[in-house]
């Protein structure tokens, strides 16, 4: 039994052991008295002359419970009952403690899960550190500077690439699924069979396709768990079985498990062999694949980065557009996307909270402190030793530590909850939870913050000499010394609070930017929906097909007007094509290289159906039929590329691309822009054209938008009914309103905004309160040297003057820090403000103004108590 | 046939440890007893104060190096027993050499060899 075990063991009888131990000093005394007998002493004398050998019994008794070793114990508990009791009898004291160490503790609690869920936590592939995705770098082109590279790059890269074990391509691939059932279409991907090996993720049941299926086109998928749970029931016997897609059999090889995703999105439900047709090997224009590629190990990004931009420069050498590189990025970063930059962000925020609240209860404890110099005196005078003071005020701390992280932990849940809605859209979803990790952080947050608001009072108190605060006899005067640490920390606090309020603001002016920005169109009630168009084989078909579904959808009642386009506003950036204007110098091909405009097909009533402006010409009428001399609608960005203060009706241009005949489209109208490749994304140049006089290049969905009078949610079933009634297997996919569109991507914007400026407020908040304490405490410490100094004349005047000047002097000293702080914060977020410049100057100014108006407030009230001082109390008042 | 306090030698920081382990080497023994067996094999020259013999005694014990129960003293009272344990055995041949070396050391310097030959 080693001897931890058996204090362990003793502090169990503790009480049965303290009398033994009386016992045991009371038979050492009869024993001495019986020897003292002995030697002739009288009874009475001989127990008088123990005693008095023996000394002081209970100094002795205490001096061996001390070898028990629970002295420390002891004085902890005994601190901690006392803290309890400090808090008790400090209510108000106490809440406003708790409340403002459980904002701190709860906002980085909240914060740091949302960051290790996205930014830290393993991703569901092996080794995932070491996967990579590689674009194209089109930087002279404008339509997006990183392009989605095409499987003849796949294919090359792969051959002669040196930095990577494997790539994978995957490009997109909806599939209709029909036979039992409603006809679904489901998010596919084409990937080649090095995908499972590069992410290093097997299916959980079955297998994954091999290079010889792939190559052959076999008709075989993987499919994900929700799908065989959703619609296969989970049955086991699903491997083997026989499914149909896009009205083909394939057969079902393998499942994958359940917590597997990758981008572009989690809620893939079908991979597919890439299966590329011959043509598609040795063309360098088709550009929609995903590549995904695992570094060798010991290979650094830095050296994959040189090597693949050299090799993509040796791969396009005779490219039309030139000779280009590519960006390697992790995938980490791929995933997170902008919400990295956000969350980054959101945590120094919630650290600098939790700062000020530190700050804050450490002016509180001080103030406190100073109060209680009495106190602290006479204990020192009865023979604390300082070890003693600082554990005692060290102890009191902690249990107010305690209650603020037990407090913050409540609040932490119901904020996880929204941060929840900050995960990117290209992960799967995540619940934040309070689990080991999270709490572990917590627990290091709080002690951390205890120890930085708890040391500067303890520390104080050792350095308190007893004789001076007694005979003090609680006369305050202000002592320069003790106030410039108080004072440099209602800086500190005022600094960090200019800091987020800088950083909110610049936020939330690009948000009511982007909130602001003009679509285009009218959002509101405008249900759109997209119709698959693999079952119509030719090209006519198809846009009979487009036409039959618009006309039974108008008739349903509630619907104002519908209209087709290949792809959903706001959702697509593909489809983007080289063009050549009349009168352009004409190179080895139709394209001219960097000159890309977005194209998209539109039905005749789509324009008027959305709500589209006009800034001259027409929209497509009846008389746009098919032609060889079709027709074109140009977005504003367009015209203004080319035609700059002119009008670009009736000339003409033609498309530089596989497959196109080669037709003169002239321009008969310029359309307001419409982000058709994102709302936060600059309109980019597009060219509209209607169905009828596309060439027969097959698109492979039309988006359906119906203009309502109702609730759009209301006509949903109506809707599928009136397609299914022109085509009973033909699936209705991604039914969902313009608006959802539109919030869903300024979401990320929207909550980041609405955290930083809960945090900006809840600083500027704790801010204040700081300083109204630390001067308040000032008066009241002070009363009588300011009693003194109106009883020689001092006007009330210039008592609240002298006190609102040192208000103002602190918050304008923390204001200055707190900007040139916020320049260098401002800098590391410029990918939030979507390049967007938020007036900075304007901002600051907003602030400043702000921070003054709180700060003046919160040091007028104490001031004003200062001036309204009565010499006669207070000086009687000793 | 007590000495006098003034006689008396001042015990040395530590040593007190020593005498107990090797005073029970003898058999189990209660405070009271130790401290008259160390006062009286020293001649009186030593005398345990109380107050350091019980916080040592509970210190000992609490090393594991002795242990204490409660027995029937030869005069009938019930009385803290304690003996050694074999640790303590063990550690009473350690702090023994040590004060060996130590004893040796300090007469090497109060004597010096060179000294004795001149």
């Amino acid at each position: 039994m080693n001897s931890f075990f058996r204090k362990l063991l003793w502090l169990t009888e503790r009480s049965d052991k303290r009398a033994e131990l009386r016992q045991e000093l009371q038979f050492h005394l009869e024993e001495e008295a019986e020897d003292l007998q002995v030697h002739g002493l009288a009874e009475d004398e001989a127990r008088w002359a123990a005693r008095r050998e023996f000394g002081n019994v209970s100094l002795i008794e205490e001096a061996t419970r001390e070898e028990w070793g629970w002295k420390r114990s002891e004085q902890l508990a005994r601190d901690a009952v006392f803290g309890l009791r400090q808090i008790r009898r400090n209510p108000g004291f106490s809440a406003i403690a708790i409340a403002t160490l459980a904002l701190g503790i709860g906002g980085i609690t909240a914060m740091f899960s949302a960051f290790d869920a996205v930014l830290i936590r393993p991703l569901p592939y092996t080794d995932a550190d070491r996967l990579v995705m590689i674009w194209e770098n089109m930087g002279k082109t404008d339509v997006a500077s990183k392009h989605q590279p095409t499987p003849a790059e796949w294919i090359e890269w792969r051959r002669l690439n040196t930095v990577f074990t494997d790539l994978a391509s995957s490009q997109p691939g909806d599939a209709t699924l029909s036979g039992d059932g409603e006809p679904e279409q489901l998010p596919a991907r084409k990937v080649t069979w090095t995908f499972w090996s590069v992410l290093g993720v097997q299916p959980m049941l079955g297998r994954a396709f091999t290079e010889d299926e792939d190559n052959k086109s076999v008709r075989v998928a993987v499919i994900s768990y929700g799908l065989w749970q959703r619609r296969f029931g989970g049955s086991p016997d699903i491997v083997g079985r026989k499914i149909s897609l896009n009205d083909e059999p394939y057969e079902v090889v393998g499942v994958m498990p359940r917590r597997f995703y990758f981008m572009p999105s989690p809620e893939i439900d079908i991979w597919m062999p890439a299966a590329f047709p011959p043509w598609m090997r040795t063309n360098f224009t088709w550009h929609d694949a995903q590549i995904v590629a695992r570094l060798k190990s010991g290979m650094t990004l830095e050296r994959a980065r040189q090597s693949m931009a050299a090799l993509s420069l040796q791969v396009t050498a005779k490219d039309f557009r030139g000779p280009h590189s590519v960006f390697v990025n992790p995938l980490r970063e791929e995933i997170a996307g902008r919400t990295q930059t956000a969350l980054i962000l959101l945590l120094w925020a919630s650290v600098a909270l939790l700062l000020i609240a530190c700050v804050n209860l450490a002016n509180l404890l001080l103030s406190r402190g100073v109060a209680r110099d009495r106190e602290v005196a006479v204990r020192a005078a009865l023979g604390a030793g300082r070890g003693r003071l600082v554990a005692q005020f060290l102890t009191e701390s902690l249990v107010l530590g305690g209650f603020g992280t037990v407090a913050g932990l409540a609040l932490a849940v119901p904020a996880m909850r929204f941060l929840e809605r900050l995960v990117p859209e290209a992960m799967n979803t995540v619940w934040l939870t309070l689990d080991w990790r999270v709490l572990t952080f917590s627990a290091g947050a709080a002690i951390a913050a205890t120890l930085i608001f708890g040391l500067a009072p303890a520390l104080r108190v050792s350095r308190l000499a007893p004789q001076d605060e007694l005979r003090k006899a609680g006369r305050g005067t202000a002592s320069a010394r003790s106030h410039w640490f108080q004072h440099s920390l209602v800086i500190v606090e005022t600094a960090l609070a200019v800091v987020l309020l800088t950083c909110g603001g610049l936020l939330f002016e690009t948000f009511r930017h982007l909130r602001n920005t003009d679509l285009g169109m009218r959002s509101e009630r405008l249900l759109t929906f997209e119709t698959p168009l693999f079952r119509y084989e030719d090209f006519d078909r198809r846009v009979a097909f487009i036409n039959a579904e618009l006309e039974k959808v108008r008739a349903i009642p509630g619907v104002i007007s519908a209209g087709s386009i290949n792809l959903i506003p706001f959702t697509n950036f593909a489809h983007a094509t080289f063009y050549r204007l009349e009168g352009q110098p004409q190179p080895g091909d139709d394209a001219i290289p960097g000159q890309v405009a977005l194209v998209r097909n539109v039905s005749r009533g789509y324009f008027a159906t959305v709500g589209a402006r006009l800034r001259e010409g027409r929209f497509f009428s009846t008389s746009d039929r098919k032609s060889d001399s079709p027709a074109a609608i140009v977005n504003e960005p367009f015209a203004d590329r080319h035609f700059a203060g002119q009008s670009p009706l009736g000339r003409r241009f033609k498309f530089g691309e596989l497959g196109e005949k080669g037709h003169w489209y002239t321009i008969i109208g310029v359309v307001k822009p419409i982000r058709e490749s994102g709302v936060l994304d600059e309109a980019k140049p597009a060219v509209y054209r209607v169905y009828e006089q596309c060439d027969q290049v097959g698109d492979l969905r039309a988006g359906i938008v119906i203009r309502t009078a109702v609730e759009p949610a209301s006509i949903v079933s109506a809707v599928r009914q009136a397609i299914w009634s022109v085509d009973k297997n033909q699936p209705v996919a991604r039914i969902q309103t313009m608006e959802e569109i539109v919030d869903r991507q300024l979401s990320t914007p929207t909550e980041s905004t609405a955290l930083l400026a809960a945090f900006a407020v809840l600083a500027l908040l704790l801010a204040s309160v700081g300083l109204y304490g630390v001067l308040s405490y000032a008066v009241t410490h002070r009363t009588h040297e300011i009693g003194v100094r109106m009883a020689l004349g001092a006007t009330s005047k210039e008592i609240l003057l002298s006190f609102s000047k040192r208000g103002l002097a602190l918050t304008l000293t923390g204001l200055a820090i707190g900007l040139v702080v916020a320049a260098f914060a401002a800098r590391s977020m410029a990918t939030l403000l979507y390049g967007f410049r938020p007036d900075y100057p304007a901002t600051v100014a907003v602030v400043s103004l702000i921070l003054l108006a709180v700060a003046a407030l919160a040091s007028f009230v104490p001031a004003r108590r200062a001036s309204c001082v009565d010499p006669a109390i207070a000086l009687r008042n000793e | 046939m007590r000495r006098n306090a003034r006689s008396r030698v001042e015990l040395l920081q530590g040593t007190l440890d020593l005498l107990i382990l090797r005073t029970l080497l003898a058999g189990p023994a209660h405070g009271h007893a130790v401290a008259k067996y160390i006062q009286r094999t020293s001649e009186d020259l030593l005398q345990v104060e109380t107050g350091s013999l019980y916080p040592a005694l509970h210190r000992l014990e609490a090393k594991g190096w002795i242990a204490a129960s409660w027995e029937l003293s030869e005069k009938g009272k019930r009385a803290r027993f304690y003996r050694l344990t074999p640790l303590g055995r063990k550690q009473l041949g350690a702090e023994r050499s040590k004060w060996g070396a130590f004893v040796r050391a300090v007469t090497l310097i109060l004597n010096p060899v060179d000294q004795e030959v001149r």
